[in-house]
């Protein structure tokens, strides 16, 4: 930000310093540990009286020069250049803060050169004894050089207490500085251990050759031990958040996880072929191959570490982009492109709203990625639709804290998203078509309040229903749809019938194929594994059927409903109609309601692909699959392939979740928990919008499912919270995972001040009381503080869905589903919601309100006998009239 | 400040420290990097004219060797006090700039094939040469570039409209003068450098030795009018308050210009008249006169726009200290390796 940027979209700097610094730092090493071979070598030359060995020793100095004073020491400057030019605030850092240290570095490098231009103009030309003395000053010289280098490289990654004093000698001797400083070293001599081959295979005499070859392997073998011992103690002085990203959160780490572990057993199984005697031609191959996996090795070792830091170039200082943490705030407010020094842009605007996304990509993006190649964008956001990009890049570095978060205002990122999307990707900007609502109509059944002797009230349970149907790549909501269902015989003092009688449900026309519109049925047996006949449900429920009494309520269980009918209309509203029916067969009484089911849910506003049905609903396979793509992505699944090879899952399979009745897989977060944590921490700070993206609670979606008497005035957010509030209680419900923590790390309360605040929870058992608003069932005369967010109904049998009032009437019999409180309007068909008030009473409001006792009692009432503020209520406002 | 120059960072110690480290090892690099630069040009036109190259011509790797390690300390210092326009300047130029790197390895290779393979292969040593060469008088180009870049902040925005790192600063009026400037004053000091190397190699021939070193003194002496020429206009063509100071403006700039107008034109006269000793102390001292000079000149390039004095210093002396006290002894550890390297076997 405070630099340029080197505009190279199709490399990226981060691979031009790869490419030079694997060469260094195999050279570098090379060049000390080769100085200790060259002189325990002549050494051992002396010892044994052999001049071959010693002219061994002589030729292979000629090589260790040529390679390490030319290749190494330019490539060290090389590396100095090239992360000048990709990281020039990071080199201005460490130039600054280590001046002295890089200094002192230069001393011994001097020093170290000639050393060894001595040590090699003068072999046999001087005393044994001195040309020895050259030998170790050199190799001391060079092993300062790697202390020196090594404390600030290890600081890059664990400054340690520097953080806080800011002294020289904390950065220098800080944590990581000894377990690396012994780590390279052993990687030294195994390297010299390597390249000691080399020369050994240009010795003619076969015996001398073999006597060197195990000499190197000695080189290669007993640093092992070493090596390993440091690595592990390394990993205990690194930022356990480090560690976590690479080994297991980072998917660019796994590449190179594979590429140490491969080539660590190619490396010293290969390396064991040196003990045995074999044609010198093979030996010339298995020798070059070793070489080249060496780079290989180091390339995997000096990546992670690299990877390792991330987001950051500096840890906890400076992000890999060149901001600092501390100017976070400031650029989110005043804007990322008004704080950058190097932009032609300062403020986004209409006209030059793509160019300034190219801007803010080429100085915010480019230090680490490449447009296309390397680290590519292209290939990471080429499943995500525009709004999907913004997301994506709301949640950088929350969940996954490898990626530094985005530095700007709201409108920058927008810029940014649409210039991926749109100029990145190709893609025209998106339209969003509005659904066309059809108009339908119901028969409402009728009831005479002189002479019917019955009231029936029917109802669905939870008022909305989202099912998922793309059952050949996933399943998370089975077509399940239950409702609920109370008979009163009317007398002075109702009775409510609780056995004895018969209710029969039906499904209304043009719902009553619905394996025809979904392939439930084809893949019940691999996903629920049941193999249920076509049209029948988890349950055995068909389209109609004999509801049955639990516990004194009569319950049709979980419907195989789509809201796709057969005349190819969207219609998430069906109508259920149950017919009561006494002990003698006589029908005496009939009713209707709606069953409620969606397949409207918005995942494809982020992971792309268009509607599966009719362009108004249903997940498609595109949209399934970049999901279980990123799932995959992220928690290191394989999902996407098995349900390409036939293989779908229930996401239930793993994560718990009382409405499907599974109870998942221990050590994993509820299905609510994990997928409302997980996308609040890409879909921050957008209150009621971030519900519509996913759910059909968008007054201008195709569905509409808020229709309640609430909807007016409140929305999702007045009971459930944000969605940061949602996902924050879900997620301290189950704070004994990792994986909650995690996910809660970078989010923010909204609805309550801190997270110490919010109540747990568990998802569907513990849902906003009605009563955190309607404390005492008056709210116009008690008020209310606040919202019903964070006061959860204790469990299960508190739920408004499985509430009584005083006489044993379920709260919903009279006031309707959830989500669809009578005095409700339905966008298909306005008063398909109030079928029942409007049946038995002439209004839309609750059943028994504006004293409307006789729907059940035959005499007048003039107590509140089913809960206070029952009687004498007149609340106009939600009334509506037919 | 132009809001397209960076912020810098805060330094450990004093500016003054780091002016003083950047002189006097820039002092040592600009010495070795005159003899590989000029030596190389020597020993090619020696072998044009099929002459005898110059003796020290054998020693050209470990020269590179040298001066690129030498290159380290200044290229360092400078960094710390104009890091900030240095680093700018050189993603500005990012490509050519890099190019460096791969162009000092294969020029080091062909310095070593130069020396290695002059009696078995002399084509491919003068191909060696010349490659090396061609890549040492790139580097010297791309130096020069980057140095003049850094001194004219208001040209980093031309990155703005070519962000891709190609942006060398050949519109700089005083580039190619600055350049020539520093090439033939190589020749000159190569060819001191010869004549000092006739002196200590060529004991045993005094004849030859004295006829060397006098053949050299005279390349020193013309080449030493020709760079004088280059240096005037190098000078001239700097903006009119940049060349003044050295005109009576800035005091001191001014007496360091005469002083080593004085002493060049002794330096020509003891050179004609083959004094080796006196030219060299001339040589010396002119040099850092010189690099002082140039120092002015970066200061009156940069005046209105930075000065080191206005960095913050945090004054954290230790690592300065252990740094000086491990320099000196970094330098006796080299004389002592030096003494143990010349010891004739039979004394140990």
């Amino acid at each position: 930000m405070n630099y340029p940027v080197w505009y190279l979209p199709g490399m990226g700097g981060s691979l031009l310093i790869a490419i030079i610094a694997i060469i260094h730092v195999v050279v570098a090493h090379f060049a000390v540990g080769g100085g200790l071979f060259l002189v325990l070598t002549e050494h051992r030359a002396y010892r044994t009286g052999s001049n071959a060995l010693l002219d061994y020793v002589k030729s292979h100095t000629w090589f260790f020069l040529l390679l390490t004073m030319v290749m190494g020491g330019v490539t060290g400057v090389g590396i100095w250049f090239i992360i000048s030019l990709a990281h020039p605030a990071a080199t201005s850092f460490l130039i600054h803060q280590f001046v002295f240290a890089w200094a002192i570095e230069w001393v011994f490098f001097i020093a170290e050169i000639v050393a060894l231009l001595i040590y090699h103009y003068r072999f046999g030309k001087m005393s044994r004894r001195d040309h020895l003395i050259m030998g170790w000053l050199y190799f001391i010289f060079a092993w300062l050089s790697l202390f020196v280098i090594n404390g600030i490289l290890a600081f890059m990654l664990t400054p340690g207490k520097w953080l806080e004093t800011g002294s020289f000698w904390h950065a220098f001797f800080n944590p990581g500085f000894l377990p690396t400083l012994i780590f390279r070293t052993a990687i030294s001599a195994i390297i010299a251990g390597v390249f000691g081959l080399i020369t050994a295979l240009f010795r003619k005499d076969e015996a001398l050759r073999q006597v060197i070859l195990k000499w190197c392997a000695g080189w290669m073998y007993i640093p092992l031990a070493l090596l390993a011992a440091s690595a592990i103690w390394y990993t205990f002085a690194i930022d356990p958040q480090a560690l976590a990203n690479i080994l297991h959160h980072n998917p660019e780490s796994s590449l190179f996880r594979k590429i140490v572990i491969n080539s660590s057993v190619i490396l010293f199984g290969l390396g064991l072929f040196t003990l045995v005697r074999y044609p010198r031609k093979l030996q010339g191959i298995t020798v070059t191959f070793l070489v080249v996996i060496t780079f290989v090795w180091m390339g995997g070792f000096e990546y992670l570490r690299e990877i390792a830091r991330k987001p950051y170039v500096i840890y906890e200082t400076l992000y890999s982009n060149g901001i600092k943490p501390n100017e976070m705030e400031e650029i989110n407010s005043s804007g990322f492109l008004n704080a950058a020094r190097w932009s032609s842009i300062k403020e986004v605007s209409d006209d030059n709203f793509l160019e300034a996304g190219s801007e803010i990509f080429r100085l915010q993006c480019l230090n680490c990625h490449t447009e296309d190649n390397y680290n590519g964008v292209k290939n990471k956001i080429e499943l995500m639709t525009e709004r999907g990009i913004e997301a994506q890049l709301t949640g950088m570095g929350r969940i996954n804290s490898y990626m530094p978060p985005f530095a700007g205002t709201e409108t920058e990122k927008k810029a940014l998203a649409a210039w991926l999307y749109r100029e990145l990707l190709g893609n025209e900007p998106e339209v969003i078509h509005q659904p066309e609502i059809p108009v339908l109509s119901h028969t409402r059944p009728s009831f005479d309040n002189s002479k019917d002797e019955y009231v029936l009230l029917l109802w669905n349970d939870i008022g909305m229903k989202c099912i998922s149907d793309n059952d050949k790549i996933l399943a998370f909501l089975p077509p399940a749809n239950t409702l609920n269902a109370q008979l009163v015989k009317r007398a002075p003092i109702p009775e409510i019938i609780k056995e004895g009688y018969n209710l029969k449900w039906e499904t209304e026309e043009q719902h009553l194929n619905p394996q025809n519109h979904t392939d439930f049925w084809e893949y019940d047996s691999i996903i629920y594994g049941k193999n249920l006949p076509l049209a029948t449900g988890l349950t055995g429920s068909k389209l109609s059927g004999e509801m049955k009494s639990v516990n004194g309520i009569w319950i049709a269980d979980r419907i195989p409903l789509m809201p796709y009918r057969d005349d190819g209309t969207y219609n998430p509203y069906p109508l259920i109609t149950v017919t009561a029916s006494d002990p003698d067969g006589f029908v005496v009484a009939t009713t209707s309601a709606v069953a409620p089911v969606s397949t409207e849910m918005g995942c494809r506003n982020c992971h792309g692909g268009e509607w599966s049905w009719n362009g108004v609903s249903g997940l498609s396979d595109i949209t399934a699959q970049n999901i279980l793509v990123v799932h995959d992505k992220y928690s290191g699944t394989s999902l996407a392939d098995e349900a390409a090879e036939g293989k779908p899952r229930l996401c239930q399979e793993c994560h718990s979740d009382p409405v499907v009745g599974r109870a998942g897989k221990p050590g994993i977060l509820s299905f609510s928990a994990s997928i409302h944590g997980f996308h609040a921490n890409y879909l921050t700070g957008m209150y009621q919008e971030s519900c519509n993206l996913c759910h059909p609670s968008d007054p201008a979606s195709a569905t509409n499912c808020m229709r309640g008497r609430h909807a007016g005035f409140l929305d999702c957010t007045s009971c459930h919270g944000t969605l940061e509030d949602h996902a924050l209680a879900l997620l301290k419900g189950q704070t004994h995972l990792e994986k909650a923590d995690r996910l809660a790390a970078s989010l923010q309360p909204v609805s309550v001040a801190t997270m110490e605040e919010i109540n747990p929870r568990t998802p569907w058992l513990m849902e906003p009381d009605c009563r955190g608003c309607h404390t005492n069932f008056n709210i116009a005369v008690d008020g209310f503080e606040g919202s019903a967010y964070n006061k959860w109904v204790p469990g299960a049998s508190a739920l408004y869905r499985m509430r009584t009032d005083n006489q044993g009437m379920m709260c919903a019999a009279c006031h309707g589903s959830p989500h669809a409180i009578y005095g409700a309007y339905n966008s298909y068909d306005p008063m398909r919601d109030n079928i029942q008030p409007l049946q038995y009473q002439g209004l839309a409001g609750t059943i028994g309100t504006h004293e409307s006792c006789s729907v059940c009692h035959t005499t007048d009432m003039n107590t509140s006998g089913h809960h206070r503020n029952q009687i004498n209520r007149l609340y106009e406002a939600v009334l509506q009239y037919e | 400040m132009d809001p397209v120059i960076p912020s810098p960072d805060v330094i450990p110690v004093h500016w003054l420290w780091f002016q003083v480290l950047l002189v006097v090892t820039f002092i040592l690099h600009l010495i070795l990097m005159n003899l590989i630069l000029g030596g190389s040009l020597l020993a090619l036109w020696d072998k044009i004219s099929g002459k005898k190259e110059p003796g020290y011509a054998v020693t050209l790797p470990v020269l590179v060797a040298l001066t690129i390690n030498l290159g380290v300390p200044p290229l360092l210092f400078v960094q710390v006090l104009y890091g900030h326009l240095f680093y700018t300047a050189s993603v500005t130029q990012a490509v050519p700039w890099i190019l460096v790197i791969p162009a000092l390895i294969l020029g080091y290779y062909g310095s070593y094939i130069y020396v290695r393979k002059r009696d078995k292969s002399p084509q491919l040593a003068t191909t060696g040469l010349v490659v090396s060469l061609l890549l040492i008088l790139y580097t010297g180009f791309m130096l020069v570039n980057n140095s003049t870049l850094t001194l004219v902040p208001s040209r980093f925005e031309a990155h703005l409209n070519n962000p891709g790192g190609m942006n060398l600063n050949i519109g700089e009026p005083s580039l190619w003068p600055r350049y020539l400037h520093f090439i033939t004053s190589a020749v000159a000091i190569a060819a001191l450098g010869v004549a000092i190397y006739a002196k200590f190699t060529l004991k045993d021939n005094p004849e030859q030795s004295s006829a060397v070193i006098r053949t050299n003194l005279r390349r020193f002496a013309w080449f030493t009018l020709v760079q004088f020429a280059f240096g005037t206009l190098f000078w001239l063509s700097t903006p009119r308050e940049v060349w003044m100071i050295f005109m009576g403006k800035n005091i001191t700039a001014t007496i360091l210009m005469t002083l080593s107008w004085l002493l060049a034109a002794s330096m020509i006269y003891t050179a004609f008249r083959g004094k080796l000793g006196i030219t060299i102390l001339h040589a010396f001292i002119v040099l850092v006169i010189m690099v002082i000079m140039r120092e002015y000149m970066r200061s009156a390039y940069l005046k209105d726009i930075f000065s080191p004095s206005q960095l913050e210093s945090k004054g954290e002396f230790w690592p300065l200290i252990v740094f000086l006290v491990l320099f000196i002894a970094g330098l006796g550890a080299i004389y002592y390796m030096i003494r143990l390297a010349t010891k004739k076997i039979s004394q140990s």
